[in-house]
């Protein structure tokens, strides 16, 4: 598996990744600022999100429209999002597309006009998503168990929280992205069919004169309640569980990944043999890692009928509680075939791997290359995890209902 | 991209697209058989039939097959539509066998009474699951008001009654008599080997025995809403109005439904479409999108509004207008964006095997045409503003639409 990788930074910071994938027609590129939501002011919460949609409603001589319609002639299939941490702005298009496309995103990012006129229409649209995520039970219950385990302010709801965005002010928009949107901490990924001395130039021409901010360190505050019901008029109840677990930086994420793996990350895991297949429990159930930089959630979900819902939270409590000492070489065998065909697979991808690289520097300050992440699957052991385990069984649990009635929980959970 | 194509002598269709640069092969089982082929007393058969095919075979048990696909490392998966089920897994090149072989297998499964029973409870939750999520069951409603009595008006999942109502013995006679290899398509596409393909195919299908497949029922399709007007479902929890209205278009054997898809980009795209401009981009509604869908004889514009609940009247006025008024007045510009955003999404989506996978064998498995992402792009390319019009003409979007709104309130 031969991979070409760059990397080159800017004097003003600015980090350019690429991927040269030259079996490929198209190219995929991710600008990804550190203005994520966990920038949001105390009682602004959602304001990154805003700035964000902010951006895209006018910059450099385009207006809204004229940015939406030139990325479009182009052919660019772009996107625009905001995680936690970081605001992205990505588009995949055919490769030729890419000298056209870049001026348009070097204005959305150094030349937004944050037009006070275009205020009133944004924010409707965050809350339009807001009232819309309301109505989706399974993200509600997720989002629940982030805000309850995660220190604050890793919890809060990237998406915004009504009354908040309802009173953020032009002026708070431009404050924000003065002081997110910058070099400081800015990756460029790019990945596909591309000349990365051409397109290292193409970005310098472009961001090489943004001058940087100070670094806007974020402090954490205390963790919630390590158990919370949300009540729903629905037919199902939801329940989300997590737990703390070593973070992607940490070598030891890969034993703590791969025991998730087996609990709940295929057709064939614990949780999806024991609680659907076995008792036809649900539709879904599932457990996923949720990654930051210094530290890392183990999140399990299922939705099932009212009145199966005890059953299905003890079935998976006693799953989380068996896996110590019972992993079989099979089980991370198929962990390793799974990872194996994840990471060979997202080479057919130009966007799959822009995200990837980005993803890599951000956590690691370095990018892997796929045969260094699979030696590194490859060398995990049954006896290694079992330690692993043994030493950090899964503790500090949270557990979230959402539904008519809250749930049991039922034994004293580890502090 | 070449094709290939290999029929066994029990009318088993074996196909693949290959390509050099695919690091992945997709191998997939298309079978044509849907909710329309249900009768009443089998609604929602061809989808719970999909979920049993899971549940192993009389060698192999449904936690083998999980394990055994987990083991290579596949993607698998499988859907159920009104006309199709789609078995399916994407594997390294080096797997292909393996996951062919036990694809194949399970396409004879079991069918024991005990899954039978306990997958039921699945189906319920899955019913249950969509029922509390957006737009509640406001699509399968609307569909049904469309289409009428026709076999297209039945919803995949069928309901809790016609689920719990289901004998294990209609189901064994349903897949003996679907699952046919006249029937049935073997298709794959990426980094395949198509002679191995064609190899496996014979020792695991060949004693598939050519059972005569009843022919699909075709009545005439409804040229326009059966049942136009507006119905109501209640959700007094839902935070926003969710509304879904459906008019004729083009149908799979229409030439014009290449149009017809870069009419509802135009549109109703879920950005920098007409919808999007006039209703999302304000913050008016949350979504406003026009999809064109089509059937082997039939096909529909669906529009999907969701918007604060006590504006879905006036923004539905406000669709019909920008409906109403689109024949006179698309710009050449426009069109030629919305032609680029198609052409540049058959480009991209031919970068990935499974995306290949579906449309070569749904392409197939209806048409027995193959036609290569080259022959699509030509296709888009080569699409006029007059065959937008045409579109226009012929399939009226302000036609008299069957409607379902979903809320709070009625």
């Amino acid at each position: 598996m031969k991979q070409t990788l760059h990397s080159a930074t800017l004097d003003n910071g600015i980090t350019i990744l690429g991927e040269h994938l030259p079996d490929l027609e198209s190219v995929a590129v991710a600008f990804v600022v550190a203005a994520g939501g966990v920038h949001d002011p105390a009682r602004r919460c959602g304001l990154a999100t805003l700035s964000g949609e902010m951006c895209l409603r006018g910059a450099g001589g385009r207006s809204s429209r004229r940015i939406v319609e030139d990325l479009e002639s182009a052919g660019a299939q772009w996107a625009h999002g905001v995680s936690g941490t970081h605001s992205s702005y990505t588009g995949a298009m055919v490769a030729r597309q890419l000298p056209v496309v870049l001026p348009i995103y070097a204005d959305i990012l150094r030349r937004p006009l944050l037009p006070a006129g275009e205020l009133t229409a944004a924010r409707q649209m965050v809350l339009q998503n807001l009232a819309a995520l309301e109505d989706d039970p399974a993200h509600r219950a997720l989002a629940a168990l982030q805000r309850i385990h995660c220190p604050a302010p890793w919890g809060m709801p990237t998406e915004g929280l009504t009354a908040d965005v309802e009173a953020i002010a032009i002026g708070d928009v431009r404050a924000f992205v003065a002081t997110h949107q910058q070099p400081r901490g800015m990756i460029v990924s790019i990945a596909g069919r591309i000349d990365w001395d051409d397109v290292v130039a193409r970005i310098d021409a472009l961001l090489g004169d943004w001058s940087p901010g100070p670094d806007v360190p974020v402090v954490d505050g205390p963790r919630g309640p390590a158990t919370c019901h949300v009540p729903h008029d629905s037919q199902q109840t939801h329940i989300a569980l997590g737990w703390s677990v070593p973070p992607y930086r940490d070598d030891a994420s890969h034993e703590a990944t791969a025991a998730l793996s087996i609990l709940g990350g295929g057709a064939s895991s614990r949780l999806f043999t024991e609680v659907r297949e076995r008792r036809g429990l649900c539709y879904t159930v599932s457990a996923g890692y949720q990654t930051r930089r210094h530290f890392a959630t183990a999140a399990c979900y299922a939705g099932t009928s009212a009145e199966r819902a005890q059953e299905t939270l003890d079935v998976m409590l006693a799953e989380i509680d068996r896996l110590p000492g019972s992993l079989t070489e099979e089980e991370l065998d198929r962990v390793k075939a799974r990872v194996k065909s994840g990471l060979v697979m997202q080479q057919e991808s130009s966007a799959a791997r822009a995200a990837a690289i980005a993803r890599q520097w951000y956590h690691l300050g370095r990018m892997q290359t796929l045969a260094e992440e699979l030696e590194r699957y490859d060398r995990l052991s049954v006896p290694a995890l079992e330690a692993w385990l043994a030493a950090n069984p899964p503790s500090d649990l949270s557990v979230v209902s959402l539904g008519r009635e809250p749930l049991e929980v039922p034994r004293a959970l580890p502090a | 991209m070449p094709f290939q194509h290999e029929r066994l002598d029990n009318g088993l269709d074996v196909i693949a697209e290959t390509s050099d640069c695919a690091v992945s092969a997709s191998v997939g089982f298309f079978v044509l058989t849907g909710a329309r082929d249900e009768s009443d007393d089998l609604w929602g058969a061809s989808h719970f039939l999909e979920h049993m095919v899971f549940k192993g075979t009389a060698e192999i048990s449904g936690d083998d097959i999980n394990r055994r696909f987990d083991a290579m490392g596949a993607t698998v998966n499988a859907f159920t539509s009104e006309e199709d089920t789609v078995y399916y897994a994407s594997v390294l090149p080096e797997r292909q066998d393996e996951a062919v072989e036990l694809l194949a297998r399970m396409m004879r499964p079991a069918l024991r009474t005990e899954d039978f029973e306990t997958e039921k409870l699945v189906i319920l939750e899955e019913i249950r699951m969509y029922d509390d999520q957006p737009p509640f069951g406001a699509d399968d409603r609307c569909r049904a008001a469309f289409f009428g009595r026709h076999p297209l008006a039945r919803s995949v999942l069928g309901s809790v009654d016609s689920i719990r109502g289901l004998p294990v013995d209609a189901m064994r006679d349903y897949h003996r008599r679907r699952y046919a290899p006249g029937t049935m398509v073997l298709a794959a596409s990426g980094a395949v080997d198509f002679p191995a393909l064609v190899a496996a195919a014979r020792r695991l299908c060949d004693d598939w025995e050519p059972v005569p497949t009843p022919e699909r029922i075709v009545p005439a399709a409804p040229r326009a809403a059966v049942r136009p007007g507006i119905d109501r479902i209640v959700r007094p929890a839902a935070a926003l109005g969710y509304a879904v209205s459906m008019v004729a278009g083009p149908g799979e054997h229409d030439p014009d439904r290449h149009a017809a898809r870069l009419l509802a980009i135009l549109l109703g795209d879920s950005s920098g479409s007409r919808l999007y401009w006039d209703l999302v981009d304000t913050g008016e509604a949350e979504q406003a999108a026009c999809i064109h869908e089509d059937f082997l004889d039939a096909g529909l514009f669906v529009t999907q509004l969701s918007c604060d609940p006590d504006d879905v009247a006036a923004l539905t006025a406000r669709i019909a207008d920008i409906y109403a008024a689109a024949p006179g007045d698309i710009t050449p510009e426009e069109f030629e964006r919305a032609r680029n955003k198609l052409a540049s999404r058959v480009v991209l989506g031919g970068e990935r095997p499974r995306r290949r996978l579906f449309e070569v064998g749904l392409d197939w498995a209806h048409t027995r045409i193959h036609r290569s992402v080259a022959d699509t792009l030509h296709i888009v390319e080569s699409l006029s503003l007059d065959d937008v019009r045409r579109v226009l003409a012929a399939w009226p979007l302000d036609a008299p639409a069957a409607t379902v709104i979903a809320g709070p309130a009625a």
